[in-house]
């Protein structure tokens, strides 16, 4: 009897669940976090507005001058998960399987894949940059948003070993194991954003035993999300090798060129940098433009001519990327993004996303639907006029 | 029942999609080979972030958390040597003042490198250098026992030859000079053993040979 009660709540749950209604609200719900993401790209710049409303669960808010945060709105992901469980349900439940459905088919599927598309994006999509001068060959992209401490074993005349260690890895703190070497890395602090500054007379003392970081202060800085600022991440790292520690250095973006150590006559590099990742192919800025109209200092167009190699796959040729016609290439597309140094420097933006076509092929299936679920009224709606028209006639 | 059931059954392989998607996101340390010059420096950073930074100069030059590039050396005060025969140089644009290359196989190079002021000190600077090879740090007395002086026309001049433990030992042997105006200038041969001793005698002989030229002419 109780487990039949139950199962009624259950039932009426899930009805409500997954009635119209609540599809409504989740739409009515991403709206508004469409807009409010939208506003707070100003502040928060296009990731962190991105990551806080879009990609979360909650969306919190943090009262001015408190040090708690209060939740105050299903995140994106919340909103999506919802909705996408909501239509699938409601599809497999409530429309019948027959050609007469097969347009409201096809919306939904189409709805359901577009919801996915955002989960596949934010699980495996990877945003990174690509700047280059006019002259210079890169075969590497960089995550701005991310950083490494990199290790360069310089100790090859023609190649060097670069090794990445990811800032997630930093954050955990303990000791890291660089494979392939005899080194491993023990983390005594990490910080997401500092400044930095000459070391005086009465300051606290550092952490550091080594290299430029013995005559430097650390002071931990607010992380910042918006697109015009960087975080400058700062790590204390002390190498150990066969037993032997080499110190405790501060290696932070704020430092331009490396430090570095020798063992066993090789000599290891050490340096924050934005998150690196080379490429089996490399790319020639061969020129930059940026036009304007004539007679005024309003941009028309920036373009950036490009000379692709890639010879493992036998691949060279000249490409021009500019506004809206991006280079599509080994999984990778390159839009061209931003520009600097006199209009010497390009910055093309790399987004790498296995679902990119999900969505392309949601608003074709949606498109589609609807196509065939009116062209299918209208095509009833005719032939009840004919059944009338043949009546009115008989009669 | 069986919508409910099919229902849940779609709550729980979403979620359990869901958290694989989260837990694909592990991340580990990575390595790649890349070519001599093909790692260049980031040019997503600010100026101040990208500039050069003596890392190995051992002189933080810094405020308000920002790195100033160290300015070139003076033109009317140029350092001069006597490059030795078979001696290559190049002479650089960044804070490394120029490189030079004996001509002897084997592993080892100078950097000649100049920083404004007194960069940090000898000790300092010394105690760097066998940090960077894994020795052990110095006071005044050891910093004193292991400095050799080298007079020069161009000012104060303590050379320490420095040897990394371990089975393939690195050598450098490294000058540090404290110019008559008031700069430092560090001249440093490292590079395999056996290779830095062939050199020994004709880098003492270049660094004997410094001198200022006052013309500024190259």
């Amino acid at each position: 009897m109780q487990k039949s009660e139950n199962k009624s709540k259950l039932t009426k749950f899930l009805d409500a669940a997954l009635s119209l209604k609540v599809t409504i609200v989740a739409l009515a719900m991403l709206m508004v976090l469409v807009v409010a993401c939208t506003l707070a790209q100003v502040d928060m710049g296009t990731n962190g507005a991105v990551n806080a409303y879009m990609r979360s669960f909650v969306v919190w808010w943090k009262p001015t001058g408190q040090n708690f945060s209060i939740p105050i709105f299903p995140g994106g992901t919340t909103v999506g998960f919802v909705l996408g469980v909501n239509l699938i349900a409601s599809q497999l439940r409530g429309l019948a399987r027959t050609w007469a459905k097969l347009g409201l088919w096809l919306v939904h599927i189409g709805l359901v894949l577009l919801v996915t598309a955002e989960f596949v994006s934010a699980a495996l999509q990877v945003d990174a940059r690509l700047a280059i001068e006019e002259g210079q060959t890169v075969s590497f992209v960089e995550r701005p948003q991310e950083f490494e401490l990199a290790i360069l074993d310089t100790s090859d005349p023609k190649l060097d070993d670069v090794y990445g260690v990811p800032e997630s890895l930093l954050k955990g703190g303990g000791t890291i194991a660089i494979p392939g070497t005899p080194l491993s890395l023990r983390v005594h602090a990490y910080f997401k954003n500092t400044e930095l500054g000459r070391k005086a007379e009465g300051d606290p003392p550092t952490m550091a035993t080594m290299g430029v970081g013995t005559g430097v202060t650390v002071k931990e800085a607010p992380p910042v999300t918006s697109d015009d600022e960087h975080n400058r991440p700062a790590t204390f790292v002390e190498p150990l090798a066969a037993g032997k520690s080499y110190g405790t250095w501060l290696v932070s973006a704020a430092m331009g060129a490396p430090q570095a150590f020798v063992h066993e006559g090789h000599t290891y590099q050490l340096s924050m940098r934005p998150r690196r990742e080379y490429l089996p192919y490399a790319l020639t800025l061969k020129k930059f433009s940026h036009d304007v109209y004539p007679g005024t200092d309003i941009p028309k167009n920036f373009s950036s001519l490009v000379h692709l190699v890639d010879k493992p796959a036998g691949e060279e040729r000249d490409v021009l990327i500019f506004m809206n016609q991006p280079l599509r290439y080994a999984g990778r597309t390159f839009y061209q993004a931003s520009f600097g140094k006199g209009d010497t420097l390009s910055v093309l933006q790399v987004v790498e996303n296995p679902g990119w076509l999900l969505p392309y092929i949601s608003c074709a299936l949606v498109t589609l639907g609807l196509l065939i679920h009116f062209a299918m009224g209208l095509r009833r709606a005719q032939r009840k006029r004919q059944r009338q028209a043949a009546a009115a006639q008989n009669a | 029942m069986k919508t409910p059931q099919v229902t849940q059954r779609l709550m729980v392989t979403s979620l359990a999609a869901l958290l694989l998607l989260a837990a694909c996101r592990r991340e580990e340390v990575t390595h790649a080979r890349v070519a001599k010059g093909a790692d260049a420096p980031s040019e997503m950073m600010p100026p101040a972030m990208g500039g050069a930074m003596p890392g190995s100069g051992g002189a933080p030059g810094m405020g308000n958390g920002e790195v100033a590039p160290p300015p070139p050396p003076d033109p009317a005060n140029t350092l001069k040597w006597t490059l030795p025969p078979g001696w290559t140089e190049k002479l650089e644009g960044g804070m490394r003042y120029a490189t030079l290359k004996p001509g002897t196989p084997g592993k080892v190079e100078v950097s000649v490198v100049m920083l404004p002021g007194p960069a940090g000190g000898e000790l300092a600077n010394v105690n760097r250098w066998r940090g960077q090879l894994g020795l052990a740090t110095v006071d005044e007395a050891g910093l004193a026992a292991i400095r050799k002086a080298i007079p020069t026309s161009a000012g104060a001049l303590g050379l320490y030859d420095l040897i990394s433990d371990g089975t393939v030992k690195t050598r450098m042997t490294a000058a540090l000079l404290a110019a008559t105006n008031g700069n430092t200038w560090f001249l440093k041969m490292t590079g395999d053993a056996e290779p830095v001793a062939a050199n020994q005698a004709d880098f003492t002989r270049l660094l004997e040979s410094l001198h200022f030229d006052a013309s500024g002419a190259p």
